[in-house]
């Protein structure tokens, strides 16, 4: 079986900026994707929003600035990865 | 492309089609500008999701934060090329005039600095420039309270709303409305505002709000760019009234005002009725029997739609492409000029299938709907509304007269030379610009290069000395056509280049074409001194026809590949045979400075 939501986020993140889905490896920030500035910060977090159908706190919003944070606060939210 | 079909998709998705249409075919480009004093990048995405799928690849610069007077100074002294068409200004008040958030605020100071804003654009640009109104406070300033002692900010946010709405209307050649108060009115504040970003980032509105606001800035765009729907196809039983009129009986269909269904399809039929006034052309594609819809149209007491509306109907049992086929190439019109309502979702989608870039509505199955189908996106929006577009019907209730009369006739040019055809050529005036600049966006057929311009641009060649703008205004014996030709050349030393020269659709195959041409270059040669022309054809997925336009009128080809052809052609050396049923005019040119 494969891993939905992590499959999900992965096409999320890289729908959003605009690279393939394997550059999202797990250690994927700002520092490793150039596309990821603070206004496409901005597009991702409504994206993630709205395909995972819930609201990040104010906190979260600016804490999920990595894949690896970005599928603890998803957890949080009762998201299940694995 | 079928309407009413699947809701937007989600933002990653949009993105991601944004991101991968390079293949896309796209006939026409934008260049758009956004100026703003907020973080308005959030658009993005919708407004190039909603250009390409209207076969409009944009490009779009957004200022720097802040700093939309300075963008403006900067835009004005760069160079011709990249200048954006459409400048869209988008204000907050709250950026404006920062005292907006204290009680007692009044609105003068930022009205001031808008106008002023807006004034300067005009000056310094030649583009469309599109503006917004100010969303109101949601709280009241003082509760319950009121009086005539105390400065509401609601009131006053309507009173700046009114100034901007006075100052489009009175310069509407250049401006454009997109009034947010009417969107934030349709999104509701939970759809429109976003709190969370606008304290964090400075973006102060969400999507749903984002993508209203993408639509309105690309009905300006689509108009611009000569995409506007022109025709109207209806379907006629369970769309212009309830219930099978061929067995039903006219007593029987559904179209009483006072009672349901009825009210909702007279109500359309009025909504269709406003088109026609704005000069969309109707015509009805129905599988029925003739005598049954024309008794609707003629005695029906409730039937707003009558015989005179209509350009031209197809009520038979063909298929209801080939009648649309038809009906297009005896307006002269092309397929993606045309919407088609019906209430079959089988015919709908057949059309849909075959013919791509018909426009199809469905009547939608929540059938209170219906009145809002075709007022909704504006698709048949145009940058103005001409008397020409308001006389539209009547000129095509004339060309039926023609039609009948030509039949009468045994040659084309017996009946020509009985037309009495006498043209008007002259240097357009101010008060022609915006039919002009609508001729450029509209006409597709017999277009040499299709650029589409605005009115503010061809003002702009008009009044610079070095280029020159021809209008032609043709009449017959039947009746007036109006301004239904343009010819756009600019002039360097003694070189002269024909940017644009199209004609309408309604005054081709009498032969007028050259006419019109020589008589312009003729009068350009004695004034300006030119010893040689040079022209282009530009292909477009329309203009095939005047592909060897050019090389008839006597200019040779000097270079051609597949972005198109130039023409090249001596003063003096061009096939002039005056043509004895034409009567030729010299107009009043205008005075230009």
């Amino acid at each position: 079986m494969p891993n939905y939501p992590e499959m999900k986020l992965k096409e999320v993140m890289a729908k959003v900026f605009n690279v393939h889905t394997e550059t999202i490896t797990a250690d994927a920030s700002p520092d490793t994707i150039e596309n990821w500035d603070s206004l496409r910060h901005m597009n991702l977090v409504l994206a993630l929003e709205q395909e995972f159908n819930i609201e990040f706190t104010d906190d979260q919003v600016v804490e999920v600035l990595s894949y690896k944070l970005i599928k603890i606060v998803l957890g949080e939210h009762g998201v299940v990865f694995e | 492309m079928k309407r009413g079909g699947p809701e937007l998709p989600s933002l990653a998705d949009i993105i991601a089609f944004n991101n991968s249409s390079a293949e896309l075919r796209c006939d026409q480009i934008a260049r758009v500008s956004i100026l703003s004093n907020f973080t308005a990048d959030g658009i993005e995405p919708f407004l190039v999701y909603q250009c390409l799928k209207n076969g409009i690849r944009p490009t779009i610069a957004f200022g720097g934060y802040d700093t939309v007077l300075q963008d403006l100074i900067e835009m004005s002294g760069g160079g011709h090329s990249d200048q954006p068409e459409i400048i869209v200004f988008s204000i907050i008040l709250e950026q404006l005039d920062p005292a907006y958030i204290e009680l007692e605020w009044n609105s003068a100071l930022a009205q001031k600095r808008l106008l002023a804003l807006f004034q300067t654009a005009a000056e310094k640009t030649n583009a469309l420039l599109v503006v917004n109104t100010f969303i109101p406070p949601y709280d009241a300033d003082y509760g319950i309270a009121t009086g005539t002692e105390l400065t509401e900010r609601g009131a006053e946010v309507s009173a700046i709303n009114r100034a901007i709405r006075d100052f489009v209307r009175q310069n509407h050649q250049r401006f454009f409305l997109v009034d947010w108060e009417r969107l934030a009115r349709i999104c509701g504040e939970h759809e429109t505002m976003d709190y969370r970003f606008w304290y964090m980032s400075k973006a102060p509105f969400k999507q749903p709000f984002l993508n209203q606001y993408a639509l309105e800035i690309l009905k300006v765009v689509r108009a611009l760019k000569g995409k506007a729907k022109k025709c109207l196809l209806l379907d006629c039983d369970n769309t212009l009234w309830g219930g099978v009129v061929g067995e039903d009986g006219i007593s029987g269909i559904k179209l009483d005002p006072h009672s349901y269904p009825g009210s909702v399809y007279y109500d359309f039929q009025r909504q269709v009725l406003h088109l026609y006034g704005r000069g969309v052309i109707l015509a009805l594609v129905s599988k029925n029997n003739e005598e049954d819809v024309l008794e609707v149209l003629e005695r029906h007491p409730h039937c707003l739609i009558k015989r005179e509306h209509l350009a031209m109907w197809r009520v038979n049992w063909n298929e209801k492409t080939e009648n649309i086929q038809s009906i297009a190439e005896e307006l002269n019109l092309g397929t993606d000029s045309l919407v088609f309502v019906d209430d079959s979702p089988l015919e709908c989608d057949l059309v849909g299938a075959m013919l791509p870039d018909v426009e199809v509505c469905q009547v939608p199955d929540k059938l209170y709907l219906l009145p809002r189908l075709l007022s909704r996106d504006g698709l048949f929006d145009t940058l103005a509304v001409s008397s020409e577009d308001r006389n539209r019907s009547a000129m095509y209730r004339v060309e039926a007269v023609r039609k009948q009369a030509e039949r009468a006739f045994g040659s084309v040019e017996d009946y020509l030379a009985t037309l009495g055809l006498e043209l008007t050529i002259c240097q357009a005036g101010k008060e022609d610009m915006a039919r002009i600049a609508q001729l450029t966006q509209k006409t597709n057929q017999f277009n040499l290069t299709t650029r589409r311009y605005s009115a503010a641009q061809i003002e702009a060649f008009s009044q610079s000395g070095t280029a020159a703008v021809f209008s032609l205004n043709v009449r017959d014996r039947f009746g007036d056509f109006g301004l239904t030709g343009v010819l756009i050349a600019f002039l360097d030393g003694g070189v002269g280049r024909i940017d644009s020269f199209q004609l309408s659709c309604r005054v081709l195959g009498r032969g007028l074409e050259t006419v019109f041409l020589n008589h312009c270059l003729d009068r350009l040669e004695e004034r300006w001194n030119v010893s040689e022309w040079f022209a282009e054809y530009i292909p477009s997925r329309k203009n095939g026809q005047t592909a060897n336009f050019y090389a008839n009128a006597g200019f040779v080809a000097i270079r051609s590949d597949a972005a198109g052809t130039t023409f090249r052609c001596e003063a003096g050396t061009r096939a002039t045979s005056p043509i004895s049923y034409i009567t030729v005019k010299e107009g009043t040119d205008a005075e230009l400075s």
